[in-house]
């Protein structure tokens, strides 16, 4: 498993079985493994045991929900008609804020990598007056907590005509200073400079010099910077309830809550929430599963190299 | 960073900019175009971050100093702004619910920051281990929550902790005849800390496992020469190298607790010991959308990237002094 | 660079949002013959497009399309408040009554009496009237509103041996025995000081009122502390639960066990309560115990539909909000649809409620209860411009009380933190002689 997993060429784990001595005295110690796996099967229930209660509570009715108890499901097994009702209720709207996550953590995402590598790879490859001014404003931009700038911005786009559109969202998404800070580290350690040079000779822009070869050696840290960026956006929750008004424009955190809090006046909502939460869950769920073996590459060279 | 930056061999890229110098020096003609791309390529990043970052943040700073007053029992009868000096920081600083909410978030970031860090070290290192079965499943399951957005998690949360609902407290009740409380003036704040840790905590070992996988195999093997047991390998050699990660970690988490927002907003319907101010956020909130006084609003966002900001810099400091 | 370029600009002249008043602008002229206009309407009624669409299909020039936001202060009105101050919204909103000052406040209000309100006036209740004018002018629809009686469990208060209270002292003597059985005579809700402000308001204290000089407040006057201490001691005395709030799930889980004796609340928690698993039959309603002085009963809740300051249509949408909230097939749509709370007009319950009810045992509670409530209202009560700032205050404080705090101590810590609130406002404002 972990020589899948693995993008580099040794892990602890290898290296304990390829040396063979140490991984056979600790295989010699069964008591330790199974105390070891016996933790870390109690931290996967911890992890797991909200998800396996929503799977359970999205099948039951609303007086099953009430009346049953929780980890096991209910008399009456009502999972495919919740699941219908939230992919039908208002006209289809669920499908609609999955797309407008879609949309925002997508576009945002693809953007945000690309404007923050071009900017991480001028800062590290080229001197210029500026520089460090630049670089320290942006990595001040990493400390501001994002939730102190979405009221004021949310101001100013108003002055802007802005405000509640999709815009108000995406285009603060645009923006990863963080991932601009993790770019200037890999590029100034990974892209070779003696390579820029040898392109200069043969008579590339500068602008063709990053897209050909900046771009690509920096590709592992730009897919962490995407992830980190998309997962940031699909996560956010504040900057569009602050932005947004308009139900048509939520993202997915938006819309459930919208349905969440309804339920103490309309219980009936607690089916249709209980089902939309199982169905954003699940393919995130995939996502981050497929997705963790590609997350580590670049964020370890930056950190590593920082 | 400055730990980090502390390391790296020299500034900006020492032999780089070096190499740079002889370049243009070498070809004068390409000179214009080597000055101008650094600023082509960076600035769209620049523009869109003076739009969403430094413009928002003078915003905040003009609105702070503002002040609106309104004549008649409405306003009706004329409505001025004028400029406030500090009244508006003042008012926010007397406000005894807001400076609350500030130590409670620094109460909740120093027990839950350090459990988190703790606990995804501790898991880095047992997966880590060889004696760890299938760690792939368990570094994917722990991974997991970080997909879940704060909001949802929140809503899934809350339905274990409501009485009624939540299948623990029934289980609880049914073993040990006590009913716990997770939603009490005492415990709901630990209930948020267990959502955020429960969140995040797989994330952050998954960074800190990143950077165990970084240490060159030669120094296990040296450990092992020297006859070192598992214990001393993560005392003296894996702990000591994978710091940055949990320099960077830390910082990352001191920011986050600062921004809580979407947990106790969401419990807040469920439980009757979350005020309107309960984070400095949510207080910020309130005063600009329910209060609508935009201008001690935007003082207390201005007052919250402050404190952000002091505590990030303060740890950084701290951590740059001790490991010289 | 454009984008920030003009954002520079914007920050340059960037005002405080809410400081241009509409009412002083000219009257907006009504759509021109033929015109086919569509008005918005924010609300958390629940389907209330299905009452639109009745209107609709007999005004095909004038079309309502409803969308619906959260209630009120769980962030219904942030998005408005976002969106006025952004300089849209919607043409309608749901405001509660309480809330119309301070939508006032932000200027995000179209005066109705420069459209004409005036000839309607007189289909609607004139208590629920005299909430929403203001400063000589009408600033909300009444929509619905909730007189308050108390819902209670007659097999419960027979198991207990107690009769069912019609005064407040006598609510204090039998619950003892009711909680003997390990049940609640009631919740008390700490954080959501509108309940409290309901009983105040029976009790007869008005907290607030404006006077050609300002505002006065007399919030910690006898009345009100009487009835703070009440319920200091019902709390010290664990006769109600202060751990579920009415209709919260907690409270929903309570009820369905049998634990909860009875509920002091408006006419709206009818609906609430038949979602309570497994209560058909088990409840009825009788009038709210009374205090020694003061009025029958008083008003919780209570929303209207407001002409929004960004309203392109305000006529319009004032003459839809009139039909729905005063025509007999509006306010049955309402009450079918929507399960209205109390309907505002002035001489028609709904058909619905004059009817038994099968829920509350066939039992004709509408026109038993809470219509001779209606009648016996606090008239003197007003609204004020920092309501749900001095209510959050107020349930802040009431907070207090899970750590030793009192329920008097907050009253009077409220009145004092109101007033600061209004003077940083710059309006003006002074305690009662007492």
């Amino acid at each position: 498993m972990t020589a899948t997993v693995s993008t580099r060429p040794r892990t602890a784990a290898d290296q304990g079985a390829a040396a063979g001595e140490p991984g056979q005295v600790r295989r010699g110690q069964p008591a330790t493994k199974i105390i070891v796996t016996g933790i870390l099967v109690v931290v996967a229930l911890y992890f797991l045991v909200p998800v396996y209660w929503v799977v359970v509570a999205a099948s039951k009715t609303t007086d099953d929900l009430f009346g049953t108890n929780g980890f096991w499901f209910g008399d009456t097994f009502a999972l495919f008609d919740n699941l219908a009702a939230v992919l039908t209720y208002g006209g289809g709207v669920f499908v609609r804020w999955l797309g407008n996550s879609v949309l925002y953590a997508g576009v945002g995402g693809l953007i945000a990598t690309y404007l923050a590598a071009a900017g991480g790879y001028a800062l590290a490859k080229y001197r210029f007056r500026g520089n460090n001014l630049v670089f320290g404003l942006v990595l001040g931009g990493v400390l501001v907590p994002g939730t102190a700038t979405a009221l004021p911005l949310f101001l100013l786009f108003s002055q802007l005509g802005l405000a509640n559109t999709y815009w108000s969202v995406l285009i603060p998404s645009l923006v990863s200073p963080f991932g601009f800070f993790l770019c200037r580290i890999y590029a100034d350690s990974s892209v070779d400079s003696s390579l820029m040079e040898a392109a200069r000779i043969d008579g590339a822009g500068e602008l063709r010099i990053f897209h050909t070869i900046g771009l690509r050696i920096m590709t592992p840290a730009l897919v962490t910077v995407f992830l980190f960026q998309i997962v940031g956006i699909w996560n956010n929750y504040f900057l569009p309830l602050v932005m947004l008004s308009d139900q048509e424009l939520y993202p997915i955190t938006l819309g459930l809550n919208n349905w969440n809090s309804q339920t103490d006046r309309l219980p009936e909502f607690y089916e249709l929430t209980t089902g939309g939460v199982l169905l954003s869950v699940i393919p995130l769920a995939i996502a981050m599963i497929v997705l963790q073996r590609f997350w580590r590459g670049g964020l370890t060279e930056g950190a590593v190299k920082a | 960073m400055t730990t980090q930056t502390a390391r790296t061999p020299g500034p900006a890229g020492g032999p780089t900019t070096g190499a740079a110098a002889t370049r243009s020096a070498a070809r004068p003609r390409k000179r214009g175009a080597v000055d101008r791309a650094p600023w082509i390529l960076v600035s769209p990043f620049l523009a869109l971050f003076l739009l969403t970052f430094i413009l928002p943040i003078l915003v905040a700073i003009v609105q702070s100093f503002t002040k609106v007053t309104r004549a008649g029992l409405f306003g009706e009868e004329g409505v001025t702004s004028t400029f406030a000096w500090f009244e508006n920081y003042r008012l926010v600083l007397e406000d005894g619910n807001f400076v609350a909410s500030i130590w409670r978030m620094l109460l909740f970031g120093i027990v839950q920051v350090p459990v988190m860090i703790v606990a995804a070290t501790v898991l880095a290192l047992l997966l880590e281990s060889a004696s760890a079965r299938w760690p792939g499943f368990f570094r994917a399951t722990f991974f997991l929550p970080y997909g879940i957005p704060g909001v949802i998690a929140t809503i899934l949360w809350s339905f274990l902790y409501v009485p009624g609902l939540s299948p623990i407290i029934d289980v609880s009740e049914m073993l040990f005849g006590y009913t716990p409380d997770f939603l009490g003036a005492g415990t709901v704040l630990w209930s948020i800390a267990n959502i955020v840790t429960w969140t995040y905590a797989g994330y952050n070992m998954l960074i800190i496992v990143a950077q165990l996988k970084a240490i060159p195999s030669e120094l296990y093997e040296a450990a092992r020469v020297d006859g070192a047991g598992p214990w001393r390998t993560a005392t003296s050699i894996q702990l000591p190298l994978i710091r940055p990660a949990l320099v960077l970690t830390t910082v990352f988490s001191i920011i986050g607790t600062l921004q809580l927002f979407a947990e106790p907003q969401l419990l807040k319907s469920v439980s009757p010991a979350i005020d309107s101010q309960y984070t400095p956020n949510l207080s910020a909130y309130t005063t600009a959308f329910a209060y609508n006084d935009y201008n001690l609003a935007a003082a207390q966002s201005v007052l919250i990237a402050l404190v952000a900001f002091a505590l990030s810099f303060l740890f950084l400091r701290l951590t740059n002094r001790s490991s010289r | 660079m454009g984008l920030a370029g003009g954002a520079a600009a914007a920050l340059a002249g960037c005002a405080t949002p809410g400081t241009t008043s509409v009412n002083t602008q000219p009257v907006v002229p009504a759509a021109a013959a033929g015109e086919k206009i569509t008005l918005t309407y924010w609300a958390w009624l629940k389907d209330l497009q299905k009452v639109a669409d009745i209107w609709n299909a007999k005004n095909p020039n004038v079309q309502v399309e409803v969308s619906w936001i959260p209630g009120g202060n769980d962030g219904g009105y942030q998005k408005m408040y976002s969106a006025l101050a952004a300089g849209g919204g919607p043409d309608l909103g749901q405001v509660e009554m309480r809330s119309i000052p301070e939508f006032m406040l932000v200027n995000g209000l179209v005066d109705l009496r420069r459209y004409g309100i005036d000839e309607h006036a007189d289909r609607f209740d004139e208590t629920l009237w005299s909430q929403v004018g203001f400063a000589d002018g009408v600033y909300g629809i009444p929509q619905d509103s909730g007189p308050v009686g108390m819902y209670y469990r007659p097999d419960l208060y027979e198991q207990a041996g107690v009769p069912v209270p019609t005064t407040w002292t006598q609510w204090a003597e039998v619950a003892p025995a009711i909680r003997e059985l390990g049940v609640f005579i009631d919740a008390f809700a700490l954080d959501d000081a509108s309940i409290f402000g309901g009983h105040a308001m029976q009790a007869g204290a008005t907290w607030l009122r404006s006077t050609d000089d300002g505002w006065v407040i007399d919030m910690a006057d006898e009345i009100t502390l009487d009835v703070a201490r009440f319920f200091d001691k019902a709390i010290d005395d664990d006769l109600v639960t202060t751990s579920a709030n009415p209709f919260s799930p907690g409270w929903y889980a309570a009820a369905a066990d049998d634990k909860i004796a009875s509920l002091v609340q408006a006419s709206w928690g009818d609906a609430l309560l038949e979602s309570v698993s497994g209560a058909e039959g088990k409840w009825r309603v009788a009038p709210a115990p009374r205090w020694e002085h003061g009025y029958g009963s008083s008003f919780i809740g209570g929303s209207t539909a407001a002409v929004l300051a960004n309203s392109k249509h305000p006529k319009e949408a004032m003459e839809f909000a009139v039909w729905m909230t005063t025509s007999p097939e509006g306010v049955d749509a309402m009450i079918e649809h929507s399960g209205i709370g109390w309907s505002p007009a002035r001489d028609y319950i709904g058909a619905a409620r004059e009817e038994p009810s099968e829920f509350f045992g066939g039992q004709r509670y509408n026109t038993e209860v809470f219509q001779p409530a209606t009648q016996q209202q606090n008239p003197d009560w007003q609204w004020w411009p920092i309501t749900q700032q001095t209510f959050n205050i107020l349930g802040d404080g009431f907070r207090g009380k899970a750590t030793g705090g009192t329920l008097v101590d907050a009253v009077v810590a409220a009145e004092q933190r109101t007033i600061e609130v209004f003077r940083q406002k710059g309006l003006t404002i002074r305690k009662a002689d007492r």
